[in-house]
């Protein structure tokens, strides 16, 4: 730029005769040279920014495809692309972990129809299901089963959406596949821990039913047959129709005897399998049971465990059982009370030899007068409860050595709490 | 002279009905609806065999036969009840009772029982 000017400025004095009207054409011609320049050298410069940016950019572009394609050769996922322009919609692209997952080699994948792996025998429905949604150009989203090249079954995510080129074509398909076999197996694993623990408070249920009926019933018999008993002596060789009626209602008074002997042979209660036990461990567990319900029901659940708790001496499932009848009857206690409803579960050691355990909710709490019945037999604040779960827990706790007690809190809602001795052995 | 016997049962029905049996046998009968009641009204140095519900609100019958023990008194106990325990009888023994039985209970098993403990 300056120096042009110099130029301009240097043709001045060379010619000085030029008249009034040239000078100023030339004036306005140079100004538009210099116009003219100064837009070329910016564009000039502009195109050479142009050109640094456009090898930044590349730059930066190969690095994201670089850090892209690592992600996809690292992630434990199964990548897969497919092309969808060929029938068939053959594999073009396959990352080290769908390898891994389904068994199968480079060579027997790439350039095969996607639907040729894996598919056979397993569930085909569900392939011809994915084939529909694809050839509509959607995307497919749900948990197949799968089978690996060795024939071995696995359960996995699978999640295949469209590539669209620039004017909305579908030209590939990319599919992600995770393993969800582990997670399949842990939830089986806890439904099966559910179903257990559901049986066995079932039987126990019923088995302290039928005892507890047992037990009602055997009274008004014993003064039956004492009655009849008493009447047959007093009638002692006299009134032999009397003689055969109570003779009769003695019979009959035993047929009933047997009929609840029976029943309770029945029902007998499996004798517990004591055995070290972590409490921590038990809540835990029972915790993970009953999760479904506490989150269903928008309560706020909170474990205060105490780390290194010495370990009890108790039989599993029926502290779990214990626990769940706590937990369950919280929950429910909590069914109309406003938010927050707060569930807090605590454990931790008392005495040298005691552990507590504490479930407190933030309920309805328990009106006095139904303090005293709480732990009695067919005690029920519940439309359809039977009136067995808080007879058997206490029962359980104290085969354990240990005491349940019931107490409602100072602000809203119940404290159940039970003791446990410390690796002490069965007591009954 | 008719020999006593003593039934401690919460419920009254059955203290009445064996009262009744056992008044065929010419037993002196007196009937306690819990532990205290006994307590109160028969000095442990009155003679007669007891024969006691396990089962019972308050003191249960394992208690009150502990306490007559803790008195040094030598009354013979039958504990009865109507709860199935198998090692209810085994545990009667072993704290010194004369026996266990099973409700509903026969009236000449119950006799036999009780003359057993009042001879010897």
């Amino acid at each position: 730029m300056k120096n042009i000017a110099i130029v301009v400025n240097n043709k001045k004095p060379k010619k000085p005769l030029i008249k009034l009207e040239t000078r100023n054409n030339l004036e306005k011609k140079i100004r538009q040279q210099s116009d003219e320049l100064e837009s070329k050298s910016t564009q000039l410069k502009q195109g050479i920014d142009r050109e640094k940016l456009s090898t930044d950019r590349e730059k930066i572009a190969e690095e994201r495809i670089h850090i892209q394609s690592k992600a996809m050769e690292s992630t434990l996922d199964g990548i897969f692309i497919v092309d969808a322009q060929k029938s068939g919609f053959p594999v073009i692209y396959a990352n080290p972990s769908f390898f891994n997952l389904t068994g199968y080699s480079k060579s027997e994948v790439l350039g095969k129809s996607y639907f040729s792996l894996y598919g056979v025998d397993v569930n085909l429905r569900i392939f011809e299901e994915i084939k529909e949604i694809l050839q509509e150009g959607k995307s497919f989203h749900g948990e197949v089963l799968n089978l690996k090249r060795n024939g071995e079954k696995f359960w996995s995510l699978l999640r295949i959406a469209p590539v669209r080129d620039n004017k909305g074509l579908i030209t590939h398909y990319v599919g992600i596949k995770t393993d969800t076999t582990l997670i399949k197996q842990r939830d089986s694993e806890i439904q099966e821990q559910r179903e257990e623990l559901l049986h066995v408070t079932r039987v126990g249920k019923l088995a302290e039913f039928v005892s507890s009926l047992a037990h009602e019933i055997s009274q008004p018999l014993t003064a039956i047959l004492s009655y009849a008993q008493a009447a047959q002596r007093m009638f002692k060789d006299r009134e032999p129709q009397l003689q055969e009626i109570l003779q009769y209602i003695i019979n009959d008074d035993q047929r009933a005897t047997e009929v609840i002997r029976r029943l309770r042979t029945l029902l007998k209660k499996t004798k517990p399998t004591f055995e070290p036990l972590n409490i921590n461990t038990i809540i835990n567990d029972t915790v993970t049971l009953i999760m479904p319900q506490i989150t269903s029901k928008n309560i706020s659940i909170n474990l205060k465990l105490d780390n290194d708790l010495p370990l009890i001496h108790g039989d599993r499932i029926q502290l779990q059982q214990v626990l769940l009848n706590l937990i369950s009857n919280s929950i429910e206690a909590m069914d109309e009370s406003p938010d927050p409803r707060e569930l807090l579960i605590k454990a931790f050691l008392k005495e040298a030899n005691t552990i507590m355990v504490k479930v407190r909710d933030s309920g309805v709490g328990i009106p006095p007068e139904n303090m005293k019945k709480l732990f009695g037999h067919f005690f029920t604040s519940k439309p359809d409860g039977l009136g067995m779960g808080l007879s058997i827990s206490r029962s359980i706790v104290e085969a354990h050595g240990g005491h349940l007690e019931a107490e409602n809190n100072i602000d809203r809602g119940a404290t159940f709490n039970f003791s446990l001795p410390i690796g002490i052995k069965e007591t009954v | 002279m008719s020999s006593n016997i003593y039934i401690v049962d919460d419920d009254e029905s059955v203290c009445r009905a064996l009262k009744t049996l056992l008044m065929t046998y010419d037993f002196d009968v007196h009937t306690f609806n819990s532990a205290q009641s006994f307590f109160e009204n028969v000095h442990p140095d009155e003679c007669g065999c007891l024969l006691l519900d396990i089962h019972m609100p308050g003191m249960d019958g394992w208690e009150t036969h502990k306490k007559i023990l803790e008195t040094g008194s030598k009354r013979p106990v039958i504990f009865i009840s109507a709860e199935k325990k198998d090692d209810a009888a085994k545990r009667a023994f072993k704290v010194g009772a004369l026996g266990f039985l099973q409700k509903p209970v026969n009236g000449q098993t119950l006799v036999d029982l009780i003359n057993k403990a009042t001879n010897s």
